[in-house]
């Protein structure tokens, strides 16, 4: 039972660290947690279901144009609710976020609400569960834990290597010098909320064949994305991927021990804990005290 | 005209047209008007913790749940009657404000927004997966009031009445007292506010237990008025409804949180039946008026009429 819950754990854990990792994307550049990214999860996984249950596409193919989808909504985002508010307090930032995610969600329940529920997605590989060494394989989930460690070097190799990446690094190490320097910041931030939000697609399109898709997936999936990066200290993208798996971990070992109806809850109050005792979190630095 | 549109007269005229009309209202246009007794405690409950304090957290409509919860049960678990599983009801809904307040003496802005969205999160589960206590799923019924001759939706609307004439009379006073000034201290500068003295632990607790309070008088009166609890009316999207409010009406104003809960209650009566369209148009409102109006609808009022001032400060909308 442990190896199966290990595997499984870290396949959900997984998916929250890419939910993360975009979060802690626009974090970095523009110090705002961007609120309405659990419902760019949710919206992703839905266009993939349009692309590749209803238009009847090929699974990679949905998943590029989910992406791209999802990277043209991040910046309509960036647009609506945080550019406006630049020079606005965190709260309002926060609060238009929280606004502009219920009117995606409101929108996936008029849009696909009618479908049913929740709506079954195809599995990618059809292979039964491999059994080695008394260990149960099920194929579907190492696709997902590779798929997503996949788009984590991607997108980390997008940060470091390439010219975008190098300036998105500059805008969040320090604004003023980055504009200086001839870096269109405003550019920068539009494109980080859109990489944000590609992130959280490329999760979701992963996360389809697994489980269901349905409207109300996004706010859960938010608080347990953002503990995952406070676990990490926020900040560290590096940080955000280990609490992303420690999360998926925890939750499927109290879900397999404890009672199963404690896997959606145990993420909920390891959360709580860990920001009462350490809330500074576990693998980043310790946070200075601004004034 | 500018003149009469003063505040002391709007809100006199006001309540006395809440007193006198209802017995004339139909059954629906009286629901209505209660609901909204119960957004406006809400919402004013609410505005003292983030518009006045500016703690930033998502806990409102889950201790909005519990103060449902706890009136609810009380009655049909320990048979005791509403007029003393109400008030218990309130004092355990403070309680647990008060425990939510901890954290909130470790961590600032968004830390706090996280604990507290996971607070919330742990309360709808309990509620759903709690069944030998809480019914579960499906949610259960509350025994019908009584009130003597009267009949029992006029009766629970005026008793709304008194408790919400009472609470926002209470914030009133609040804000204007020491107790508001050192919340806003504790808002604009916590470091500034302890160099007057002031205790942020206290002051942040007291914040916490206010609106806790606020929030658990809304929901004992909201489980007598559906005569049914159950989970799905204490979700996130509540707390999106109670956010809106306070926004519309005007951050850290009192007023302005029983104009914008007044306002938007219309909004999710016209909505009711389409989940979808409530969700779009709530969203929409909040964004909206955090773009366009971050001032809320009472800075409209405050310019056209005389007589509106407050004696705080509003949060700066701008740094």
């Amino acid at each position: 039972m442990l190896p199966y819950l290990v595997v499984s754990g870290l396949t959900t854990g997984s998916l929250y660290a890419l939910v993360a990792m975009g979060l802690v994307v626009v974090y970095k550049a523009t110090t705002v947690v961007n609120f309405a990214h659990g419902e760019l999860f949710m919206i992703g996984g839905f266009l993939a279901y349009t692309f590749h249950v209803l238009l009847k596409l090929g699974y990679l193919v949905s998943l590029v144009l989910a992406v791209a989808a999802a990277l043209a909504l991040g910046l309509v985002t960036e647009r609506l609710a945080y550019r406006p508010l630049m020079r606005a307090p965190a709260i309002s930032v926060v609060l238009a976020a929280v606004g502009f995610s219920f009117v995606l969600k409101g929108a996936a329940r008029q849009i696909w609400g009618g479908l049913g529920d929740y709506m079954p997605f195809p599995p990618v590989v059809a292979t039964p569960a491999i059994t080695m060494g008394g260990l149960i394989l099920v194929p579907q989930q190492l696709v997902v834990l590779a798929g997503a460690l996949v788009c984590m070097g991607l997108f980390t190799a997008f940060f470091t290597s390439t010219r975008t990446g190098k300036m998105m690094q500059a805008t969040a190490e320090n604004a003023k010098a980055a504009r200086l320097v001839g870096i269109r910041v405003d550019r920068v931030y539009a494109f980080t909320w859109g990489m944000g939000a590609a992130t959280a697609a490329a999760a979701a399109v992963l996360m389809a064949p697994l489980t269901f898709v349905y409207p109300d997936v996004g706010s859960p999936l938010l608080v347990k994305a953002f503990g995952a990066a406070v676990l990490g200290g926020f900040g560290s993208l590096l940080g955000a991927v280990l609490g992303g798996f420690s999360i998926g971990l925890i939750e499927n070992l109290a879900g397999g021990y404890i009672n199963t109806s404690f896997t959606d809850i145990s993420a909920f109050l390891v959360i709580m804990l860990v920001l009462i005792v350490r809330p500074t979190g576990f693998f980043g630095p310790r946070a200075v005290r601004r004034i | 005209m500018r003149a009469l549109a003063g505040r002391r007269n709007v809100v006199a005229l006001a309540g006395l047209a809440l007193l006198v009309l209802p017995p004339l209202a139909n059954p629906y246009i009286l629901y209505v008007a209660n609901i909204a007794l119960i957004y406006v405690i809400l919402a004013v409950g609410l505005n003292l913790l983030l518009g006045y304090a500016g703690q930033f957290a998502f806990a409102n409509a889950a201790l909005f749940g519990i103060g449902a919860y706890a009136t609810g049960l009380l009655q049909v678990r320990l048979g005791l009657p509403f007029w003393i599983s109400f008030p218990a009801a309130v004092v355990i809904t403070t309680l647990i404000g008060l425990v939510v307040a901890l954290p909130a003496l470790r961590l600032s802005g968004l830390y706090l927004a996280l604990v507290t969205l996971a607070f919330a999160q742990f309360t709808q589960w309990l509620m759903l997966n709690w069944e030998r206590v809480t019914f579960g799923a499906g949610g259960f019924k509350v025994p019908p009031l009584t009130f003597g001759s009267l009949q029992p939706a006029l009766g629970l609307y005026y008793l709304s009445l008194l408790l919400c004439g009472l609470l926002v009379a209470g914030a009133w006073n609040t804000v204007r007292s020491g107790i508001g000034r050192a919340l806003v201290a504790v808002r604009d500068s916590e470091v500034a506010a302890e160099a007057l003295a002031i205790d942020l632990a206290r002051y942040k607790a007291i914040a916490f237990s206010l609106s806790a309070l606020y929030a658990g008088v809304a929901g004992g009166l909201y489980s007598a008025i559906l005569s049914f609890v159950a989970p799905e009316g204490f979700d996130l999207f509540q707390m999106v409804v109670q956010f809106s409010m306070v926004v519309v009406g005007g951050l850290g104003s009192v007023w302005g949180s029983v104009l914008g809960a007044g306002l938007l209650v219309g909004l999710q009566e016209a909505l009711r039946a389409f989940k979808g369209g409530q969700e779009i148009a709530f969203g929409l409102v909040l964004m909206g008026c955090i773009v366009f109006l971050p001032d809320g609808i009472i800075s409209l009022v405050k310019r056209r009429a005389r007589g509106w001032e407050e004696p705080l400060r509003a949060p700066d909308r701008r740094t």
